[in-house]
């Protein structure tokens, strides 16, 4: 026999006779309690949910709306019609006009007697003028 | 209907095998937290939270061990966090006073042969918690020592050393009250 079985002699404590009750309606109470909570719970979280999403919507309305890449094409677009609509008097042109002096070309190659330069017109278009 | 199939019923939300499983372990239970503290009314408060546990937490068990340890691990659990909140308060209040005193008339079922239960009641009542539990799990309770290493979560060496140390602590105190007489060993 084991020595120590003498240890179970020693004075044992029973639960009280209305210790089944007693959880059971700390039992109830707390189911209620817990119930209470997960409600909270939800709602709290249906609220917070909630919130986002109305700041969500709020942002994409006032803040979001003015950046879109279609509102920037609509700018632009505006601002395309607005130069289209300026007088045409409005464009200025200066003509420059360069004239050259061939004799002095022929007259720096007049020593090579081999030389001969022949100036004709090679475009029939009239010489443009240069636009600045 | 086994405790298997009770706690199946119990993860289901059925309040009757709860209540079978309360009555199937309240007095174990109780007796269990009245060794871990010396308080009955606290054993009793903690024996409810307990079982309140087990109806909430019956999810989370795995039958790979047996219910009784699982209860008692939580039993265990609670009664490791009330001594750490009591130790933290740094103070002995009158009550505790009182419910250590009346100890020796809580529920007494046997009285026979007193003197020698007084003896190892004070024994055990001088050890300290750390030995104590597992020598109440192995020597009251009745489990193995790996059952008692599930419910305390500590390795199986730790256990047995634990509770060769407690049950030495125990023999020699005995030794010496029964050389001396009942009182001389609290001296």
């Amino acid at each position: 026999m084991n020595d120590w079985e003498i240890l179970k002699r020693l004075d044992m404590v029973k639960a009280p006779p209305d210790f089944e009750q007693t959880v059971m309606a700390r039992l109830s109470l707390r189911k209620r309690e817990e119930r209470r909570k997960r409600m909270i719970l939800r709602w709290s979280m249906a609220g917070s949910f909630a919130s986002l999403a109305a700041v969500f919507i709020l942002l994409n309305i006032f803040v979001f709306e003015g950046r879109s890449p279609s509102g920037l094409a609509e700018k632009e677009r505006d601002a395309a019609s607005a130069s289209s609509i300026l007088p045409a008097a409005e464009e200025r042109t200066i003509p420059i006009i360069e004239t050259l002096d061939y004799r002095t070309e022929i007259r720096s190659r007049s020593s090579d007697p081999e030389a001969i330069f022949l100036l004709e017109q090679i475009s029939d278009t009239t010489s443009g003028e240069i636009r600045y | 209907m086994d405790d298997q199939e009770l706690i199946r019923q119990v993860q289901k939300g059925d309040e009757v095998a709860f209540g079978k499983i309360v009555s199937a372990y309240k007095d174990r239970i109780v007796n269990y937290l009245y060794q871990f503290t010396g308080d009955y009314q606290k054993a009793v408060e903690l024996s409810q939270e307990t079982f309140l546990r087990v109806y909430f937490k019956a999810g989370q068990y795995k039958p790979v061990a047996p219910l009784s340890s699982w209860i008692y691990a939580i039993a265990s659990n609670l009664a490791k966090t009330e001594m750490k909140k009591s130790r933290k308060l740094a103070a002995v209040s009158l009550d505790d006073i009182a419910a250590h005193d009346l100890r020796q008339n809580v529920h007494v079922e046997d009285p026979a042969d007193s003197g020698l239960i007084k003896n190892l009641r004070e024994a055990l009542d001088a050890l300290h918690p750390r030995y104590r539990i597992p020598v109440v799990l192995k020597d009251i309770e009745g489990f193995s020592q790996e059952e008692i290493a599930q419910i305390l979560k500590k390795p199986v060496g730790t256990i047995k050393a634990r509770i060769s140390r407690g049950r030495s602590f125990l023999k020699r105190r005995l030794e010496r009250a029964l050389a001396g007489g009942t009182y001389a060993a609290r001296a």
